[in-house]
């Protein structure tokens, strides 16, 4: 469903991803390893129409989609779940959510989507009325998923998703994109924690300083030496 | 004394209320489309003489011109960003460097509009007389229009806060404040929702315009005077906070009414040192975060 075709993109004058091809089929959960500054994050801001990349094809089913706005894409059934959360601090829970629901496609049915995420992360629902910044940081990555939901999407870029939180909510933010899975959500997922990310991905790629080194089936992945060195501590 | 006491604070409440309007309106342009609009106040004077020669020529009733001048000067506000600012907005690497540019461009239209203004309506004080009659309240007579500048700046500005609130339109105007690119993740058509916010800033100021001629004299430069008590006010209720921006209004109303009673010329200067005293004290605001 999404097609990613030879991209290069700069940040600022530094050019920050090479030639970079990469695929995400229905239902799939596909996972983007590497280390910290490698350019995962601007190559998901890219894909969501945060960052235009200077060259190269992006389409997402089947529509060109490079040259749109981020605004435009979310309509089309992508939702970015960007990196640190990024909620709006003096909006409340619940206004948090409807944002997710704002587009044309979804704002009707909101009422219903927000019941379903409020199922999903029951603790939101007895603090729909509190302001986002009042939040702990696990609650805060709980909103940034259910608002990236609330658009209904049919590719979910999920950006380090358990940066900053404590082990057990870790596990409950790894069980959420399970779940997700299962309800046939494709799912493109950014982890420092690359055991358990091959673990629940169906396939993954290795970025280096901008360039896809490695490509394969997770588990294959798992046995490769490189992976074990440098992101297992094996 | 109690009669001398209400009529300072009713004196307050009524200037505050237009003050409110006045800061709500740059609040929008300045917090959220980030361009620090020196122009707001020619927006006011457009306003006000829009009701001015409507009244003196047609006897068109000014409370009926606010629902004429205010969508005119919303359209013009709306298409100024989608041009103008936009344009400025295409070449600038980053938002401070937007900041800066639009300063700039929002000064010079203020020397445009304000030139062709004097060259139509020339530089002379002009008013006109509307609901000139006295009000009654706890022995202290009121002018009748004041009452009704009042009443609708209260009732504007109620009407937009209930519309940020609870609107679909409302809560994206929120969201692009608070963080742009998100709401954009969202799918709020950034472009869109800051041309919104430019136009709804001129409809302030257009309406505070109107409602400033029903009470005062006016003249064509009164702009730059309004521009600056806007400044004081959105910094005064914390630059990103509308509701602050309201709250500021009505305070410095007050104040101003406060020195105005103990020595008329001094209205200003106490605006400027309660400016000076909060940029050293609390440089975020009342309600800034």
């Amino acid at each position: 469903m999404l097609h990613v075709n030879h991209i290069n993109a700069f940040y600022g004058k530094i050019q920050a991803l090479w030639d970079i091809s990469l695929n995400v089929h229905e239902a799939e959960v596909v996972a983007l390893v590497g280390a910290n500054g490698a350019g995962k994050t601007t190559l998901v801001n890219t894909i969501s129409g945060l960052l235009r990349p200077t060259s190269g094809l992006i389409e997402f089913l089947g529509k060109r989609v490079d040259d749109l706005k981020s605004h435009s894409i979310v309509e089309l059934g992508m939702s970015h779940i960007p990196e640190g959360r990024m909620l709006f601090p003096n909006m409340s829970v619940r206004e948090n959510l409807e944002m997710g629901a704002y587009t044309k496609r979804v704002w009707k049915n909101k009422h219903k989507t927000l019941e379903q995420v409020y199922d999903l992360f029951p603790v939101l629902r007895a603090r729909q009325r509190q302001l986002a910044r009042t939040l702990s940081g696990g609650e805060q990555q709980m909103v940034a998923m259910g608002r990236g939901l609330m658009s209904n999407p049919k590719l979910c870029i999920i950006d380090e998703p358990s940066c900053g939180l404590a082990p057990i909510i870790v596990q409950e933010m790894f069980g959420i994109i399970g779940s997700l899975r299962s309800q046939g959500i494709a799912i493109f997922l950014i982890e420092q924690n690359v055991q358990q990310t091959l673990e629940i991905a169906n396939r993954a790629y290795v970025l280096e300083n901008g360039r896809l080194i490695l490509e394969g089936n997770s588990q294959d992945l798992i046995q490769e030496e490189m992976i074990k060195k440098a992101y297992l501590g094996l | 004394m109690i009669t001398t006491f209400l009529d300072i604070v009713i004196s307050g409440l009524l200037m505050g209320g237009i003050y409110a309007l006045i800061a709500v309106g740059l609040s929008l342009q300045y917090g959220v489309a980030r361009v620090l609009n020196i122009s707001h106040g020619e927006f006011i004077m457009i306003g006000a003489f829009g009701t001015y020669i409507l009244y003196k020529t047609a006897g068109v009733n000014p409370i009926l011109t606010l629902a004429i001048c205010g969508p005119v000067l919303f359209l013009i506000g709306f298409f100024l960003y989608k041009t103008l600012f936009k344009i400025l907005l295409a070449f600038s690497d980053s938002a401070e460097i937007f900041e800066g540019k639009s300063l700039l461009a929002s000064f010079g239209l203020l020397f445009i509009i304000q030139n062709i203004a004097i060259l139509i309506w020339g530089a002379d004080i002009k008013s006109y007389s509307f609901l000139n009659i006295g009000v009654d309240l706890g022995g202290a007579l009121f002018p009748a229009n004041r009452m009704v500048t009042l009443l609708f700046a209260v009732v504007i500005s109620m009407t937009f806060y209930l519309f940020l609130a609870f609107t679909r339109m409302g809560k994206a105007i929120r969201a692009a404040a608070q963080n742009p690119r998100i709401a954009g993740l969202m799918g709020v058509n950034i472009n869109q929702v800051l041309a919104l916010c430019f136009g709804f800033g001129a409809l302030m100021a257009s309406f505070a315009g109107g409602l400033l001629s029903m009470c005062y004299p006016i003249t064509t430069t009164m702009g730059m005077e309004y521009t600056v008590i806007a400044i004081i006010v959105v910094v005064l209720g914390g630059l990103d906070s509308i509701v602050g921006s309201f709250i500021g209004g009505f305070l410095l109303g007050i104040v101003g009414s406060i020195v105005t009673y103990i020595e008329p010329g001094l209205a200003l200067v106490a605006y400027y040192a309660i400016f000076i005293i909060l940029l050293l004290v609390r440089p975020t605001g009342i309600l800034g975060k």
